[in-house]
C-alpha cells in the first residue's frame, strides 16, 4: 500500500495515516471486505511505531470504517454506499422533525401524514 | 510486572555543588519508545547514567525494570541494555572476537541477531575495532547491547556519527526490537526528525528539570503557536501566564501555549477584542519553543 507520511509535519503521524486510509475506504479504493495489512506488517512497511498503526485501526473501527475479525485480521466495512446512506438520513432527519412537529401542532395523526407523503411521492413519479 | 519500565521519583544529582538534575519524575511505559530530548548540559547524560546504574542520585528513587540500579544483580543487568554516548570498545579486538567475548557474559545471547545486524550494517567481523569508522564502531556497540536480548534498552545519542542511511537502518532495528512484545527503548538524540519518526513518548529536559513527558501525538495536537492581531483596543494588559513563550509588539502578540480546545482561545480573543491565527508546530519547533529561555 502506498502511503506517504511526513513525520516532520505539524500533524501527528497517526492522523496523517488515518486520513489517508479513511479517504481510500470512503472513495472505494479499498473495497468492502478487503483485508487491511496487519498492524505489524504496516508498521514495518511504513517504518513507524506499532502502536501508531494500532491506534489508527482503532480509530477506523470507532468510525465504523473497519472491523477486527477475531483471528483473521482487520477488514474494511461499509465503504461509500453505506456511509452515504447514513449521511442522507442525517440530512433528512431535520425535515422529518419539522413535518412531525407541524402535524402534531395541527392535530393531524400519523396515518394522515404518511398518506400525504405517499401522494407526494406518486405525483413526483408521474411527473417523472 | 509494573506498567513502567523506568520510573524515577524526585531524583536530584549535583556535581561540584551545582545541581545538574533536579526533582526528576520520569515514567517510561513498558513497550514504548521514549525519546529523551534536551540541549547539551541539560542533564540528559547524567540521567541516563543514573538509570544505567553508573552513578547514584543524591536523593530520590529510581527503578528500572522494577529494580533500583543500586540493587542490580547480574541477572537484572542481563535484562537492561545500555550504550553510552562514548562507548569504548577494545580497539585491538576483531569484531568477531569482541562478540564472542561479550556473549560469554550473557546466557541468552542472540547469535542470529548478531548475524542479521552485521549484514544489515555491512560490518566485516574480521576487522579490528580500531580500523572501523566512528559510526561503525557505534553500530557494533549497539549490536552488542541488542544481542543480549534486553527488556529495556537505554541508548545515549545512538545515532550520533551515523549518516542518514545508517540512521534509518538503525531505527529499523530499534523498531524490530520493539515489535517483540514488551520491549522498551529510551534514547536520547539531537536529531529531532529521527525522534519524530519513531518515538511515541517524548521527554524534554531543560536546566535539569523535566519540562514535558507525554505522547508525541498529544504534544503535536496541543502545543500551538498563536498570533493574536487586529486588537481593537491595543495589546496592553494582554497576558497568558502559563505560555511557553510570549512576546508582544505594538499591535501583535505571539505566544506558544497549550491549546486543549479552541473554545478557551476564542474566549480569550473575544475578551480582548482581537483576532487570532493558529500556527501548527513540528517537534523541532516545539522543542525550541519549550527549551528556549523566555524573552521579556
Amino acid at each position: 500500500m502506498f502511503i506517504h507520511l511526513n513525520p516532520n509535519s505539524g500533524m501527528p503521524i497517526y492522523r496523517q495515516l488515518f486520513q489517508q486510509l479513511r479517504q481510500r475506504i470512503v472513495s472505494g479504493q479499498l473495497a468492502v471486505n478487503e483485508q487491511l495489512p496487519s498492524v505489524r506488517d504496516l508498521s514495518a512497511e511504513l517504518k513507524i511505531n506499532l502502536l501508531t498503526v494500532a491506534k489508527v485501526y482503532q480509530l477506523l473501527e470507532s468510525e465504523g470504517l473497519a472491523e477486527t475479525r477475531r483471528g483473521l485480521g482487520t477488514f474494511v466495512v461499509g465503504g461509500n454506499e453505506m456511509h452515504s446512506v447514513v449521511e442522507k438520513r442525517k440530512l433528512i432527519a431535520s425535515a422529518v422533525e419539522q413535518v412531525v412537529a407541524e402535524a402534531q401542532h395541527l392535530g393531524m395523526d400519523e396515518g394522515e401524514v404518511i398518506k400525504l407523503i405517499r401522494q407526494r411521492f406518486e405525483e413526483t413519479k408521474r411527473k417523472g | 510486572m509494573e506498567s513502567y519500565a523506568i520510573e524515577t521519583k524526585n531524583v536530584t544529582r549535583s556535581f561540584a555543588g551545582s545541581v545538574v538534575v533536579q526533582d526528576l519524575n520520569l515514567r517510561v511505559r513498558r513497550g514504548s519508545i521514549y525519546g529523551f530530548l534536551g540541549r547539551n548540559g541539560a542533564g540528559k547524560t547524567t540521567t541516563i547514567k543514573m538509570l544505567a546504574g553508573l552513578i547514584w542520585p543524591d536523593s530520590g528513587e529510581i527503578k528500572v525494570n522494577g529494580v533500583a540500579p543500586s540493587q542490580f544483580t547480574v541477572e537484572d543487568r542481563w535484562k537492561i541494555g545500555y550504550v553510552s554516548e562514548r562507548q569504548i570498545l577494545n580497539p585491538f579486538l576483531r569484531v568477531s572476537a569482541l562478540i564472542k567475548f561479550t556473549a560469554g557474559f550473557y546466557p541468552h545471547w542472540d547469535f542470529a541477531a548478531c548475524e542479521r545486524i552485521l549484514q544489515r550494517f555491512k560490518i566485516d567481523p574480521s576487522k579490528r575495532i580500531k580500523s572501523l569508522s566512528q559510526g561503525t564502531a557505534r553500530q557494533v556497540a549497539f549490536l552488542l547491547a541488542l544481542a543480549q536480548k534486553p527488556d529495556v534498552l537505554i541508548l545515549d545519542e545512538p545515532a550520533a556519527n551515523l549518516d542518514v542511511v545508517a540512521r534509518r537502518e538503525f531505527l529499523d532495528e530499534v523498531l524490530d526490537l520493539l515489535r517483540q512484545d514488551g520491549k522498551t527503548v529510551l534514547f536520547s538524540s539531537h536529531i529531532l526528525s529521527d525522534v519524530e519518526r519513531v518515538a511515541d513518548e517524548i521527554g524534554i529536559i531543560a536546566q535539569g528539570r523535566l519540562k514535558i513527558s507525554e505522547s508525541l501525538d498529544r504534544l503535536k495536537e496541543t502545543v500551538r503557536k498563536v498570533r493574536f492581531h487586529a486588537f481593537e483596543k491595543g495589546v496592553n494588559g494582554f497576558v497568558i501566564p502559563d505560555a511557553f513563550q510570549f512576546s508582544k509588539t505594538r499591535d501583535e502578540v505571539l505566544a506558544t501555549l497549550r491549546v486543549e480546545d479552541e473554545t478557551s482561545l476564542r474566549a480569550l480573543a473575544s475578551s480582548h477584542r482581537c483576532q487570532y491565527e493558529i500556527i501548527p508546530l513540528n517537534l523541532e519547533d516545539i522543542f525550541v519553543e519549550i527549551v528556549r529561555e523566555p524573552k521579556d
